[in-house]
């Protein structure tokens, strides 16, 4: 009898399996708010019957599905198949696979330091022409983002190797709208409110902030962001691509500083939840769940647009979470920074569909099946915005065509082992005791093992 | 009497007790991977393991709908059932979200703005507010939450699409892989312990060496050797990966092993005018079965769990996942919040080898002191 339950269960499963796949293409052509008329004539112009894309990069679990979805689309167009395939250790995998020459077409970097490390071993081809100017023209400050994806190549000289395709803004802070309205508090303009909130927070017996730098491996780097939003916050941009640069030495007071400002708030025992010991312990998927708590453990968390995954089942970011942008001094005269990040396809191994696949993922109709479906943000600023799953994305889509600075995460473009360790561990030191100075000084000798 | 051999020692309480320590201080863990894999993600982040059999006094939030307010002389009122229409307890309650629990059921919390709120223990309450009630308000509360465990976690990793394919996969990969390195670690074996040739010494010196080479080493250059030879991604591939990276343990273990096996029997054979082939599949290797075994727990254990190999050596789209890269590459959902599947899976996929192990470990405990005894 059980044994038939059982059974009965897993053909259930696999009918609905089945289902599902029937059910690939979530949005009909030709209806809604997208952009078909780009699809129509991208299905024209293309046949790629019998061909293949090999694809593969870090999305892996839900959001492997989603992509799945936006991606076959291109199937219906071109007529050629698309593999996707994620993996929960990318930045190695692709590494191997491409020097023991077994490549997929594509690859999605999510940090453009390795993009830049495989490009000066010759190991990604160039773009096809003509796309630099596109991406110029088409994407909301275009040309920061063709800088971001054009690598020196084995001979040192210039190609635009990435295109960006979703982009994440890390200039949030997340807080219960509920909570804000019992107390009495108002979102924060400037860093100056900003801290008078936390103050005021603690003074009426509260724990103004959540903070979790756990993370495996990668255990620090939410840290890293804060850092960097701290640097663009205190100095300027240019300051801030020379710190990336390492032309600005790591030790640099002005970086030293801006590691003290993050220290303000994660070293002291009053404004973190668990005090200023249970920063580095707490995984950061773990730490947004005190926004939630009755009574709130905390009542911000500052973290990247990505977030919402990781919040409690059937939260309703806008009406049990809200984000307003992490303000910058009023007093500093350096505008509305705006910290991101996001992940560039590549060429690891040129075909014919490989490059029609860059033509597709240039329409704003690529980006926009992927934006209706949630978790999405783009610089192509000829989409649709309506076709944002929700609002609160929209307003995240905002921030960043509305920042007067935009800037790309330093650790993902710092070398790897700089930006993907040295940075990161010298960050959980930090925020256990060490000072500042002393880490600084530990990274800039370790950067300087490498030059 | 005391002193007399064979009789129990008067502290054996005292061995008997740390031996109970030491066996629960292993397993907490195990416990704990356990339990947790009964607990869904939001559970696991909210309340450690060890809490997870008692109930909890949990805090809740309840809307009331302003909807509903009707005129009670000068104030406004609303009443009704937090749990509108369902069933539960309230321990204590409270209107503001900074302090839930201020008042006990059934009394009455004198809120901000003079207004108050009477919460029964059977959810029924009386919200009162001297101005207009514009939108509605908050009642938290708090109650006890028994304890909460299911099998969810099991059910998606088992009825996952592409699990059966998994496993096949897995099977595929593993069971080639421990069968052909014994037979050729077998006949290796038997020549580096019995067959004299020039060399000899230096090939065994090889193979010890080779022991300590990480196999990480050779993943690059070995499949761009796969690559060029046509082989590529596959099975065969894998089935050659990791026969390559057994070999020398297994050369090692059974030649150790066949080595101390009595030369009067593999003499007399040769006498009565054996070849060596008959000597190696009439004697030695029914003698050695106990060595084989042992080998072939190891390599099969080390096949079943391995992910990097089988991520390197195998095409990376779904249809030739192994158990292990589904697990890690899709099931553990992105950036892999989902402890619960971590530890449902490790569950679900500990379930193979150890069959494998209980039904061979007899050999096991003889095969780890093979070659070490002579």
């Amino acid at each position: 009898m059980k044994a038939r339950f059982y059974a009965g269960a897993a053909a259930l499963a696999l009918f609905a399996g089945l289902a599902h796949a029937d059910g690939h293409q979530p949005f009909a052509v030709g209806e809604g708010d997208f952009s078909w008329d780009s699809y129509n004539e991208f299905a024209d112009k293309y046949d790629l019957s019998g061909q293949t894309v090999e694809i593969t990069g870090p999305w892996t679990g839900d959001e492997k599905e989603k992509v799945d979805k936006a991606f076959s689309y291109f199937t219906s167009a071109t007529g050629a198949t698309v593999n996707y395939s994620g993996s929960d250790s990318f930045e190695q995998d692709i590494v191997i696979s491409a020097r023991s020459g077994s490549a997929p077409n594509l690859a999605v970097f999510p940090q453009p330091g390795l993009a830049a490390d495989m490009a000066s071993q010759g190991l990604l081809t160039p773009l096809p022409d003509g796309t630099a100017d596109w991406v110029r023209d088409n994407y909301a400050a275009g040309q920061s983002w063709v800088d971001l994806g054009t690598y020196a190549d084995e001979n040192g000289e210039d190609q635009m190797y990435g295109l960006f395709y979703r982009v994440d803004v890390k200039s949030l802070v997340w807080y219960s709208p509920e909570a804000f309205d019992e107390a009495g508090y108002d979102i924060p303009e400037t860093m100056e409110e900003l801290k008078e909130l936390t103050d005021l927070i603690v003074e009426e017996g509260g724990t103004p902030w959540c903070i979790g730098l756990g993370s495996g491996a990668a255990t620090g780097w939410p840290a890293t962001d804060w850092v960097e939003e701290m640097m663009l916050r205190t100095q300027s941009p240019a300051d801030y691509d020379a710190w990336v640069a390492n032309e600005m030495k790591f030790d640099d007071p002005k970086v030293i500083a801006a590691i003290e400002e993050f220290g303000a708030f994660a070293r002291n025992d009053d404004y973190v939840d668990g005090g200023a010991s249970a920063v580095a312990n707490t995984d950061f998927r773990d730490s947004p769940t005190g926004l939630f708590d009755i009574p709130p453990k905390c009542y911000m968390h500052r973290q990247a647009s990505f977030i919402p995954a990781f919040f409690p089942e059937g939260t309703v970011v806008g009406e049990d979470v809200d984000f307003f942008y992490f303000p910058a001094y009023a007093e500093k005269d350096l505008g509305k920074p705006v910290l991101g990040a996001g992940t560039l396809f590549a060429i690891t191994n040129p075909s014919e569909a490989a490059n029609a696949f860059i033509e597709f993922l240039k329409l704003p109709v690529a980006h926009e099946l992927w934006m209706a479906q949630g978790g999405f943000l783009t610089a192509h600023a000829g989409v649709n915005t309506e076709t944002y799953l929700e609002d609160s994305l929209k307003a995240q889509g905002d921030i960043l065509l509305n920042a007067t600075t935009f800037r790309f995460d330093a650790s993902d473009l710092m070398p790897g082992e700089i930006g993907a360790g040295a940075f990161w561990t010298g960050m959980v030191d930090y925020t256990t005791g060490a000072s500042a100075e002393d880490v600084a000084k530990g990274i800039q000798e370790r950067w300087d093992t490498i030059q | 009497m005391d002193n007399i051999a064979g009789t129990k020692s008067s502290l054996s309480w005292a061995v008997n007790l740390s031996v109970i320590f030491l066996v629960v201080l292993w397993l907490i863990p195990t416990v704990g991977l356990l339990v947790s894999s009964f607990r869904d993600r939001d559970q696991i982040s909210a309340s450690g393991w060890w809490l997870s059999p008692f109930a909890v006094e949990q805090n809740f939030q309840a809307k009331i709908p302003a909807g509903e307010v009707r005129q009670d002389g000068e104030f406004f009122v609303i009443e009704g059932n937090i749990f509108s229409g369902g069933e539960g307890e309230v321990i204590r309650f409270g209107g503001a979200r900074s302090n839930p629990t201020v008042a006990a059921a059934g009394e009455t919390a004198e809120l901000t703005r003079d207004r108050s709120l009477t919460v029964q223990a059977n959810g029924d309450f009386v919200y009162r507010s001297p101005a207009e009630i514009k939108r509605d308000p908050s009642v938290y509360y708090s109650t006890a939450t028994p304890p909460d465990f299911s099998l969810d976690n099991y059910q998606t990793i088992l009825f996952s699409n592409n699990m059966d394919i998994a496993f096949i996969n897995t099977l595929t990969v593993t069971i080639p892989a421990t069968i052909i390195p014994i037979l050729i670690a077998a006949f290796a074996a038997y020549a580096l312990a019995w067959m004299d040739f020039a060399g000899r010494g230096l090939l065994i010196a090889m193979v010890v060496g080779l022991l300590v080479v990480p196999l990480q080493l050779a993943l690059v250059p070995l499949l761009q050797f796969h690559n060029s030879i046509g082989i590529g991604q596959s099975f065969l591939g894998i089935w050659m990966a990791h026969t390559g990276f057994g070999l020398p343990l297994a050369i090692y273990l059974l030649r150790n092993y066949m080595v101390g096996l009595p030369r009067d029997i593999i003499e007399s054979a040769k006498v009565d005018g054996a070849t060596d082939f008959q000597v190696f599949t009439k004697i030695v290797l029914p003698l050695s079965f106990p060595a084989l075994a042992s080998f072939a727990i190891f390599q099969f254990l080390w096949t079943w769990n391995d992910l990097l190999v089988a991520k390197v050596f195998l095409p990376s789209n779904a249809e030739s996942w192994v158990m292990t890269v589904k697990i890690a590459d899709d099931l553990l959902g992105s950036r892999g919040g989902d402890w619960g599947i971590l530890a449902s899976a490790a569950f679900i996929s500990i379930a193979v080898p150890l069959i494998v192990f209980f039904t061979m470990q007899r050999y096991l405990v003889r095969g780890l002191l093979a070659g070490s005894v002579k």
